[in-house]
């Protein structure tokens, strides 16, 4: 493992650690974006743990912090956010362009995160490659279906209601939470179908953290149509697992996925490089 | 305020380069510099916003700082099971001569938060630190494991997190959010408070956990603060903690001592 920290950025404000391979080639690399406000390390050390598995298969990583957040700064220009995250991940493909010579890129991104990596992979033309994790979907009949039928069945639950009537329990106190601002599914699915007409891979991954709004891998296709069945489209659901991957099996299974994903669509010609 | 931020560097150091540590620089003032050491786990990550900005405000006041991560934790080399309690305070020394070699030299100061706080108490001769600021430092290991167990426990039956219970199979080896191994486990069971014979400061949060209650001697020294951190809430796994009252409380005991 070889991992280099940098400042970088049009004005030196973001912070990041670019891992390298042993062998370097031009090829494609991995940057992982912020999941919500935690810094780039990941949740529970999720992106170190990601970045240094696929640099041990040969790819190259950049984990950063966007601006403001973690130990990244601002950047003292006039942008809007979503131009700041742009301008950002432009500045971290440039810095794993520098360092690596890949000069296409697999975006990594969970919640916000995801739709950090939506937003740059639908404008930038690098980009050939995105994980989107609990980023866009909506609650369809399907998961309404799958989420209330199985409760208005269960006995348990009943008890548990009636009990909860006798002995108020006291709500969970609201917390700032994870949330992926919805923009309207049909320019989601629009913006899908354009990088997809580019030839970007893209994989998307639901946790049962998010069953509110995605419960069922068949719930996509309730989503988002025909773009299921699109060859570059790969969805998968993670019943079991959290949100944040909280336990270490779960960020295992993620990590195997995401190396095996990358090893179809970007697979590694010889030791240190991608085709 | 810009350049200043731009001169703190992100850098890996020690044998092997094997530690990720972020300078923060100042000028001189009074010949004194401040190591940050880190809490363990998800109070790592939960900490890392009001490091930073304990960082920068220390900085500005003219006291250059070192944060740094163990190995196994954070940006260090390392996975996360790997994190053993002997090889922390190794990393304590290591980081205290990284910053003396930076700074020139001088007075070494050092702020933990809970482990990070025994870190630099047991450490503090090796390190041959000047002084210590602690907050909700561990006073007894034995409870500190409990806790984290407990916290396990209720994590894997936790409904508002998992769509259904998780079986102990899956949590087994296992602190909130990380691999844990028998070693520390053993390691921290045997943790206690250790007097380091040097200027200290025992900043204690309004409602401390049972791990973290200050006995005699140093409950007379304590100073309350008055921040919440509900270390021991396993809903509060993902939430930062911020709080103005302990980053003034730090840097006043700091500034203090420098």
């Amino acid at each position: 493992m070889h991992e280099q920290a940098f400042r970088f950025g049009a004005a030196r404000h973001l912070v990041g650690v670019v891992g390298l391979p042993p062998v370097i080639e031009h090829g494609v690399g991995m940057i992982l974006l912020n999941a919500g406000m935690v810094y780039r390390v990941g949740p529970f050390r999720l992106h170190v743990e990601l970045a240094r598995r696929l640099n041990s298969l040969g790819y190259p990583t950049l984990r950063f912090d966007q601006s403001t957040i973690g130990d990244s700064g601002a950047s003292g220009q006039r942008l809007s956010r979503p131009e700041q995250v742009l301008a950002d991940v432009r500045d971290a493909m440039e810095l794993l362009k520098q360092q690596s010579g890949c000069t296409r890129f697999v975006l990594f991104g969970l919640c916000s995160g995801a739709q950090n990596a939506h937003s740059t992979a639908y404008v930038d033309q690098r980009v050939a490659g995105a994980f989107f994790l609990d980023g866009y979907g909506h609650r369809t009949l399907g998961q309404r279906v799958r989420h209330y039928l199985p409760r208005l069945l269960s006995l348990s639950v009943w008890r548990q209601r009636f009990a909860r009537r006798r002995t108020p329990v006291a709500a969970r106190p609201a917390e700032p939470a994870f949330e992926v601002e919805p923009l309207p599914p049909k320019i989601v699915r629009a913006q899908l179908a354009e990088m997809l007409h580019r030839g970007l891979k893209l994989d998307f991954i639901y946790s049962g953290g998010v069953a509110r709004y995605f419960n069922h891998v068949r719930q996509f296709r309730e989503c988002f149509g025909r773009l299921a069945d699109h060859p570059c489209v790969s969805v998968s659901y993670f019943k079991e697992a959290d949100h944040t991957y909280v336990l270490s099996g779960d960020r295992q299974r993620l990590l195997d996925h995401v190396a095996q994903w990358m090893g179809h669509h970007f697979p590694i010609t010889r030791t240190g490089s991608s085709a | 305020m810009k350049a200043r931020i731009e001169a703190e560097l992100p850098f890996y150091f020690g044998p092997g380069k094997e530690l990720f540590g972020f300078y923060h620089p100042a000028a001189a003032v009074t010949g004194t510099a401040v190591l940050l050491c880190p809490p363990f786990g998800v109070e790592q990550i939960r900490c890392h916003r009001l490091y930073r900005q304990l960082a920068h405000s220390l900085a500005e006041s003219g006291l250059p700082v070192l944060r740094f991560d163990y190995f196994g934790t954070g940006d260090s080399a390392g996975d996360s099971h790997a994190f053993e309690w002997p090889r922390c305070l190794a990393d304590v020394a290591t980081a205290a001569a990284e910053l003396r070699l930076r700074h020139g030299g001088g007075r070494l100061l050092a702020f933990g938060a809970r482990l990070g706080a025994n870190a630099a108490l047991a450490a503090a001769q090796t390190a041959r630190l000047d002084g210590v600021v602690a907050w909700d430092a561990i006073t007894d290991g034995a409870a500190l494991v409990r806790q984290y167990d407990s916290m396990e426990a209720s994590l894997k039956v936790d409904l508002n997190r998992f769509e259904v219970a998780r079986p102990d199979l899956d949590v087994s080896t296992q602190w909130p959010g990380f691999e844990t191994s028998e070693r520390l486990r053993s390691q921290l069971l045997e943790l206690r408070l250790l007097d380091p014979g040097i200027a200290s400061a025992w900043l204690t949060s309004s409602s401390p956990d049972e791990a973290s209650r200050l006995g005699e001697p140093y409950a007379s020294r304590q100073v309350g603060v008055d921040v919440a951190p509900r270390w021991d809430d396993v809903n509060g796994l993902e939430l930062a903690i911020l709080s103005h009252p302990l980053l003034e409380a730090a840097r006043r005991h700091l500034k203090e001592m420098a």
